[in-house]
């Protein structure tokens, strides 16, 4: 086996120091997929999950999201700290928590994350002004992805 | 509030009211969700007696390991929902174990900001206060307190509940109940998880076209006996405490077994409506983590965290 469990370990370290939620690596026929999801909360499902499962659309649309991070993201980044889906105001037609431009406190609410009816209120931990808000309402979210941006 | 027959003046005498206004206070009572019945001349009943919610009787129906969990009990008689009391009580540093239950809300909370139908005096409105060390102790508790709600029905004698992805108790493909989770992150990084429960002792008829949905409550399920709300509530917490306390070392994965088989729609064609977008499959069971899978018609699965699960009308027609 080309890939031994030296080089993975080594791998492991090196997701876990950058800020890179998931890397897949292909070497010949073997390939690796490490991700920083913990347990509670995988996107690699589909190990658990009936091995049918083709596609997870909260993963796929996650890679879609993958290089606009890449691109430029300077500020304080708020993240997902689950899965789930990803909503902007407490319910449909309300007014938004926050909007572009808003300048917020610590602990003020930003969004409400859903997984299986499990409302999960997501909270400033710094106070600015929200210059980048990077995903649409009602769309999948996955663990760590970048939510708001704030100055 | 007996159930017996009062005069008009009789009532205005007890309650401390002038004749003249009893009319207008029973209208007020109706639209609290009371249902009065004028009876020949100027008397007046309640159609049924009422139970009160008396923090005794829970608490003698309680069995020891829910009683040791509970911190506070408090009953009110109106709230805006207890979900969004006990959230309030918890930025006050309210303790695991916070328990509150209301007569009525005036803005009981159903899922996606919807209301949900809380009239004066029947239904069981009870929440939960419960802190977390982190987000992800938190997953999958939505569907774990959807198996411990089931199995508090069984033990008062309603027999023949099942689920609905997430976590809707539904008997006989009617919804008895519901549960929404509500989490706050607190200050020094725990997390407070408000578990609010409705269930449907009794909704008077004149509410009942309100609810979107096809509905049933206790008293129709036992075919016109009325459940004790304070047994119901007992029995809720009997089951929901203990498996609030061992949640964050236990996980969902052994609660899946029994969700599983109380599972109401495994096999059958539904829609999923999350926001605006509608996807149409067939239910194929769960993930270990909860989600719930559904399969295209080319066999192609997909897995989802969220969204209104409803089963397609003309799909069961098409089977027919």
């Amino acid at each position: 086996m080309t890939m031994d469990i030296r080089k993975i370990k080594k791998l492991i370290e090196l997701i876990q120091e950058s800020d890179v939620a998931e890397i897949e690596i292909h070497e010949g026929e073997e390939s690796v997929r490490i991700s920083r999801y913990s347990s509670a909360s995988p996107p690699a499902a589909a190990g658990a999950a009936p091995s049918a499962l083709v596609g997870i659309s909260q993963a796929v649309e996650f890679k879609s999201e993958t290089p606009e991070e890449a691109e430029v993201l300077s500020g304080h980044i708020v993240r997902s700290p689950m899965v789930g889906t990803f909503y902007r105001s407490p319910s449909p037609g309300s007014k938004p928590f926050v909007e572009i431009g808003q300048h917020v406190n610590v602990g003020d609410t930003l969004c409400i994350i859903e997984a299986m009816k499990i409302l999960n209120q997501i909270e400033a931990d710094k106070a600015g002004n929200i210059t980048k808000i990077l995903v649409e309402n009602a769309q999948p979210v996955e663990y760590n992805q970048p939510l708001f941006v704030l100055d | 509030m007996d159930g017996r027959c009062h005069a008009h003046g009789d009532l205005a005498e007890r309650v401390g009211v002038s004749p003249a206004s009893v009319g207008q206070l029973l209208s007020e009572l109706e639209q609290m969700g009371l249902e009065i019945q004028a009876i020949a001349g100027e008397s007046y009943r309640l159609r049924r007696p009422l139970e009160w919610l008396d923090k005794k009787r829970i608490d003698a129906a309680l069995a020891e390991p829910a009683r040791r969990l509970i911190a506070h009990l408090e009953i009110h008689d109106e709230l805006d929902s207890t979900n969004t009391y006990l959230a309030k009580a918890a930025g006050e540093n309210a303790p695991s174990g916070s328990v509150c239950l209301a007569e009525s809300q005036r803005a009981g909370k159903g899922r996606s900001g919807r209301t949900w139908l809380s009239p004066f005096g029947s239904n069981v409105y009870l929440s939960i206060l419960w802190h977390f060390d982190h987000h992800e102790a938190i997953a999958g508790l939505s569907l774990a307190a959807g198996v411990a709600a089931v199995k508090a029905t069984r033990n008062v004698g309603i027999a023949g509940c099942t689920l609905k992805w997430p976590n809707d108790i539904l008997w006989h493909g009617r919804k008895l109940g519901g549960i929404l989770i509500e989490v706050s992150g607190a200050a020094g990084g725990r997390f407070a998880a408000i578990i609010g429960v409705g269930l449907n002792t009794y909704i008077p008829a004149s509410l009942g076209h309100r609810i979107d949905q096809d509905w049933v409550d206790t008293e129709r399920i036992l075919g016109g006996r009325q459940a004790s709300r304070n047994r119901l509530a007992a029995a809720l917490l009997n089951e929901l405490l203990p498996l609030l306390e061992q949640y964050q070392t236990t996980g969902l994965t052994p609660y899946l077994a029994e969700w599983r088989r109380f599972h109401d729609l495994e096999g059958r064609s539904v829609t999923l409506q999350l926001a605006d977008r509608k996807i149409e499959g067939k239910i194929a069971g769960l993930t270990d983590q909860g989600w719930l899978i559904l399969q295209d018609e080319d066999g192609r699965r997909q897995c989802f965290t969220a969204g209104e699960v409803s089963v397609r009308v003309e799909a069961v027609e098409k089977r027919q």
